[in-house]
């Protein structure tokens, strides 16, 4: 859900249910590395809530647009640390049979 | 009414044997003449929370 | 190059690409770590990859991220998309059945903290949920009993299974397995240990009659669970029928005439729920550790260091005419204990202090303490994880990881429908 102006699009808070500090603190990480936001931030109102509250501020841009941008920043990146880390363990277990054969 | 109620088992709390009982019986074990009788568990199944 | 430039060789030999002599006056050392953008003054670019551990506390412990924080000085603090995919690596250094050790490089505590928590929170498994006790005559309560069962790791698949809040209240044989405990001490024999061996599999549902009312002699007697003909999921199981992981962990004691008979019915779910759920043992990174001797450490002060440091960081190295140097040579090894450049009331300290006034002695430690501080440099690199993750055995530890990377994709994208 969004909460903001309507005539000002670039600066809104998005409440997320369901939602804790795994996700927000990361989507705050991938919001604050991108160049047109100029304020992020998270905060979690009640504990026994399941729920976050994310601030974005843009330089201009429509914050939910830079939001979801941020999230499929980050789904990139978890989509390529998956295929890295895969690759990895691959390579780490031909590198093991391949001692073994050794022996 | 209440059907016929049932005999129940109870085991002596001295030579642990089984004894049946029905009501207006006296307490008292079959074998050792112990007063004291404890009620055997029920079969009944109780559920619980794996918690 | 001086000493300092040959440990930080040691720690950085994978990326060695900063070394050719940039940026005049400046020392090696620094020119030579990890991830340094060409633009930003060296002691920044220290504290933005660097955690500094001095004596007396850690220093520049936060990250930097935001895009614009060194905008006064003409650089752009901005990770790209591509930017992260060419620095970002993996190593894997350990993998077992039951855990991994891999480093992760090139990526931010905020990610890599996900995981953690997604790991340990949010990856499903299969668990004990509900235990309907027929008879316990044994010392254990029925409470203590069911608790105990729920913890057991259960070795079944948990993408074969539904949740059981999607089956509206129904348990089937798409969102339960049920195990039958039956186990009796025959009077006059020994006491018996009851293991989760004992628990076996019921791939046709509960065999308990749930209601007291007598069954019809036709229709079949209601049990606990309702399971369909499952012929495809008997096949499912075939080779790998679902079992506690371990079949050696003690449930209960039973002493002559004790018995027990139970059914336990295992479901899906997460550890943010119960921790039973929770897929790990333990999920785990800490930051890489950098060891670096900023002078030479020579003679009775080398071996001082190395007698020092609990961790063996420290080796001796002979340089020849019968002189010893002191060597980072494990840096991973290193817990930041801190003890290399805690200043002991060493022995001549000691004696000085007996020999001198109050003041002198007080000078002479002081000064001690600012030497050891100034010889060695204790950091940690703020984007090197080294991620351990601990499996309870059901899921192996490369899956777990996968799986909780999914998780959060899962999560961005559930964030982007919502907002469309």
């Amino acid at each position: 859900m969004e909460h903001g102006s309507y005539t000002d699009l670039s600066k809104s808070t998005f409440s997320l249910m369901d939602e804790d500090h795994t996700f927000a603190n990361s989507v705050r990480f991938t919001l604050n590395q991108d160049p047109r936001v100029t304020f992020c931030g998270y905060s979690i109102p009640h504990p026994s809530e399941n729920r976050v509250n994310v601030r974005v501020q843009t330089t201009g841009d429509p914050a939910c647009e830079v939001l979801k941008d941020g999230c499929q920043d980050l789904m990139l990146m978890c989509q390529h640390v998956r295929n890295t880390f895969e690759k990895a363990v691959n390579d780490f277990k031909t590198s093991k049979t391949e001692d073994h054969m050794d022996i | 009414m209440d059907p016929l109620p049932e005999p129940v088992s109870y085991l002596c709390g001295d030579c642990g044997v089984e004894n049946t009982l029905k009501p207006g019986d006296v307490i008292q074990c079959r074998e050792c003449g112990y007063r004291i009788l404890y009620k055997k568990r029920t079969r009944r199944i109780v559920q619980y929370e794996a918690r | 190059m001086s000493e300092s430039d040959d440990s930080m060789s040691e720690i950085d030999a994978q990326e060695q690409n900063h070394s050719n002599g940039v940026g005049g006056g400046i020392p090696d050392y620094i020119m030579n770590l990890d991830n340094i953008p060409a633009k930003l003054p060296t002691h920044l670019e220290l504290h933005k990859t660097r955690v500094i551990c001095n004596i007396d506390a850690p220093q520049h412990t936060d990250p930097i991220n935001y895009s614009g924080a060194y905008a006064a000085l003409g650089v752009d603090n901005s990770v790209r998309l591509d930017n992260f995919c060419q620095n970002f690596k993996v190593e894997v250094k350990r993998f077992t059945d039951e855990d991994i050790e891999f480093d992760m490089i090139g990526i931010d505590p905020a990610i890599a903290n996900a995981f953690r928590r997604i790991l340990i929170a949010e990856v499903p498994t299969m668990a004990i949920e509900r235990v309907y006790i027929a008879n316990n005559t044994s010392l254990i309560q029925d409470e203590v009993l069911a608790h105990r069962l729920g913890l057991i790791p259960i070795n079944a698949d948990p993408k074969l299974f539904e949740y059981p809040d999607n089956a509206g209240g129904e348990n089937n044989e798409k969102n339960t397995i049920v195990f039958k405990l039956h186990v009796h001490c025959v009077k006059g024999q020994p006491r018996i240990t009851v293991k989760s061996d004992a628990l076996k599999w019921l791939p046709n549902g509960s065999e308990l009659i749930a209601d007291d009312t007598k069954p019809n002699a036709e229709s079949k007697p209601k049990t606990f669970t309702s399971f369909r003909d499952n012929h495809d999921s008997k096949k499912k199981f075939a080779k790998n029928p679902p079992a506690p992981k371990n079949l050696d962990i003690i449930l209960a004691k039973l002493g002559p005439g004790q018995e027990i008979e139970l059914e336990a019915h295992a479901v899906k779910g997460i550890g943010k729920t119960h921790a039973k759920w929770s897929p790990v043992a333990t999920a785990w990174y800490r930051m890489l550790p950098e060891v670096v001797l900023m002078e030479d450490v020579v003679d009775e002060m080398a071996e001082e260091l190395v007698s020092k440091c609990p961790a063996k960081v420290f080796d001796i190295e002979d340089i020849g005419e019968g002189r010893r140097r002191a060597r980072v040579v494990n840096a991973r090894a290193c817990t930041l204990c801190r003890e290399c450049i805690r200043e002991k009331e060493s022995e001549d300290g000691a004696d000085k202090k007996e020999k001198e006034s109050e003041d002198g002695a007080d000078k002479a430690i002081v000064i001690k303490k600012k030497e050891w501080e100034d010889l060695i440099s204790l950091r940690r690199v703020k984007d090197h994880f080294i991620f351990t993750i601990e499996s309870t055995g059901a899921i192996s530890p490369d899956v777990l990881f996968t799986e909780a990377v999914k998780i959060l994709e899962d999560k961005c994208e559930r964030v982007i429908t919502e907002l469309s």
